[in-house]
């Protein structure tokens, strides 16, 4: 798979110039890569494509081929399959559609059958491709090419896919629609992330996996090394029901594939708004112990966050007697009614406040973790907020801190601050929550 | 889609260490009755066939028979409830009590067999409270698969009840384990309830699907 994600040279049999179609948007997405390796366009009705001289058949290139990219009929994609064991490619993605989806079951063995005979790896088909924004790769029709990160994003869906890349603050190590699985499947992906260095984390959207048991097995290996978060849809499909057992009825498909998820270490989640919170959290920030801080000055929102994290299990410890005597020492502390955790620091704090207060929280030793939230009052200072949180957060740096700048305009160059500094910000309590429970070692 | 006959359940249940309340099936109210008498009042009658899923629902078990009087009228009425059903023959059961709680599995078409832990009765019919787990599995997660329930706390002396024994659970959940490994042709197990005290965990309602 090394030679699929890291082509020297790629083929695009099925190249177009015909806006609007699928072969002119591979086209012009690979060739965004022709200073980083050699490309050749394949298109037998074609002269060439965005200037590039087109071959009839991928035969007709003398040079090694790394990776193809089908894009081609159908009825067709099992010839150019052929041509393309023969020519003994690295790896093929078929793009085309029309398979297993449609029906065709045995045009999808069948080609199957021929990438395995040639020990060929095959991804699709029906899907969009594959990214590697690293290397300015970018094999897929996709509309943009995301920024690099180290997020590797796996997807059934291809739409799915164009809106989770298109996302703001997120960068990815690989991106790849998987499609059909007929060759490469999805557990396979996860496989070859285990030692890929640019990913952190795996981040999975998926319906179904071909092979439950083959899944669990590497699943298992693999989130002992990298976190694996996935979301799955299909939740209101009960599966086939054993008829009339009461197991058959409880074990709908979801819930099983809950269980299986636990049991292989990985973190299911339940909207696509946590898929990327925990995995971005996940890919920028330490995992922690059990134990986490609030700090606000707002005294309702330290109440939900609290609600928030017992709703979870996440541990609230008490301030001990040394953090509170280290709080007092500052005048500017002197005027909190409390101090205890959630730490109110209250609506006139100014940034003095936040740092002693931040500072006091992250000296405790069974505090692993912080969430500071800081909402826009008449005085408060949101930029020297940001400054003095990355500042502690460089003081301490196994302690994760998730932040909740909460406000519209004025709120804006803080967050941005923070997030260029990784540190994620959220804009609601619950979703910093959930986060930071995503980090805490269980 | 059946269920498995009294005798081969009987023979699978010994073999895979899962106990069950004396039980024994009788086509003849003569020689159930003198098993009755032998294992003592109370005692449950319930119907065993091999396409009836649903024994209650076509009054095909009576509990709580006292004597041998409300045995014969109870015997009766299952007959009369049943008439014209294939039966392979009417259970009698001693009566045990305790906390009911359900073991089940049942095979996935993705990922095989998968074990669940749920309360009995009502509990998991209506709350739908259960724990899954794809086999097989340790007796350590057997036991995070109990507490993982809602109603964990049930089983473990809320209100001034008597914890159960939930090791003898797990112990039954790792069994039932290795038998979804083991036989394949098995569909789907219930067992519910099971009955669970300080003391043991026993099956007094069995049902195998092949």
């Amino acid at each position: 798979m090394k030679r699929i994600f890291n082509p020297k040279s790629i083929a695009l049999i099925g190249a177009s110039e015909e806006p609007g179609t699928v072969g002119f948007g591979l086209a012009k997405n690979i060739f965004l890569g022709k200073d980083s390796r050699k490309i050749y366009f394949v298109n037998p009705k074609r002269e060439e494509v965005l200037g590039i001289k087109c071959f009839d058949t991928i035969s007709e290139i003398k040079e090694k081929i790394d990776l193809a990219i089908i894009a081609v009929p159908m009825p067709i994609v099992k010839n150019i399959v052929l041509e393309c064991g023969e020519k003994k490619v690295g790896g093929m993605v078929v793009v085309s559609a029309g398979f297993k989806e449609s029906g065709n079951i045995k045009e999808e063995e069948e080609i199957k059958e021929i990438a395995r005979k040639y020990k060929v790896p095959l991804i699709g088909p029906n899907c969009l491709g594959i990214i590697n924004p690293s290397i300015n790769l970018n094999a897929s029709f996709a509309p943009i090419t995301p920024k690099k990160g180290s997020i590797a994003f796996l997807s059934q869906s291809g739409a799915l896919l164009d809106s989770v890349i298109d996302q703001d603050g997120l960068g990815f190590s690989k991106v790849v629609s998987y499609g059909n699985e007929a060759d490469l499947d999805l557990a396979d992906f996860i496989e070859y992330l285990k030692t890929d260095e640019e990913t952190k984390v795996i981040s999975i959207y998926f319906e179904g996996v071909k092979d439950g048991r083959k899944f669990m097995r590497i699943a298992s290996e693999v989130s002992k090394i990298k976190p694996i978060v996935a979301i799955k849809s299909g939740r209101s499909d009960k599966g086939k029901e054993a008829v009339g057992t009461h197991t058959g009825a409880l074990a709908g498909d979801y819930d099983v594939y809950g269980a299986a998820m636990k049991q292989s270490g990985a973190i299911l989640v339940d909207t696509l708004e946590e898929l990327f919170d925990t995995s971005l959290a996940l890919s920028s920030l330490p995992k922690c112990e059990n134990g986490i801080g609030i700090i606000t000055n707002g005294g309702g929102l330290g109440v939900l966050t609290v609600d928030y994290c017992s709703e979870l299990g996440i541990g609230l410890p008490s301030l001990s007697k040394t953090t509170i005597s280290y709080l007092e020492k500052g005048e500017t502390m002197k005027k909190l009614i409390t101090k205890n955790n959630p730490l109110d620091l209250l609506g006139d704090a100014l940034v003095d406040r936040y740092a002693a207060g931040i500072e006091s929280m992250l000296r405790q030793k069974d505090i692993n973790g912080l969430i500071v939230i800081s909402t826009p009052q008449l005085m408060t200072e949101h930029e020297k907020n940001a400054k003095i949180i990355v500042e502690l957060r460089d003081k301490y740096p196994l302690k994760p801190i998730v932040c909740c700048f909460l406000g519209g305009q004025s709120v804006i160059n803080a967050v941005k601050y923070l997030e260029s500094k990784g540190i994620p910000n959220y804009t609601d309590v619950k979703r910093a929550v959930k986060s930071i429970n995503g980090l805490i070692k269980r | 889609m059946e269920i498995l006959s009294f005798e081969e359940t009987k023979r699978i249940l010994l073999k895979y260490r899962l106990p069950f309340c004396r039980t024994e099936i009788f086509n003849s109210k003569e020689k159930a009755l003198t098993f009755a008498k032998q294992i003592g009042f109370p005692i449950v009658l319930k119907v065993h066939a091999q396409k009836i899923f649903h024994k209650s629902e076509v009054g095909g078990v009576k509990i709580n028979i006292k004597n041998a009087e409300e045995f014969i009228l109870s015997w009766d009425q299952i007959e009369k409830n049943i008439q014209g059903k294939n039966i392979e023959g009417i259970l009698v059961q001693e009566m045990v009590s305790g906390s009911e709680v359900a073991i089940g599995i049942k095979r996935d078409s993705q990922f095989g067999p998968v074990l669940m832990f749920g309360l009995g009765g009502i509990f998991i019919e209506i709350i739908k409270d259960v724990a899954l787990r794809v086999a097989p599995i340790s007796i350590e997660e057997a036991m995070k698969m109990i507490k993982e329930i809602k109603g964990f706390e049930i089983l473990n002396g809320a209100r001034g009840k008597k914890k159960v024994d939930l090791t003898k659970i797990a112990e039954m959940i790792v069994n039932l384990s290795t038998l979804s490994m083991k036989e394949e042709k098995i569909q789907s197990i219930d067992f519910n309830p099971v009955m669970v005290t300080d003391k043991q965990a026993m099956i007094t309602d069995f049902r195998i699907i092949i």
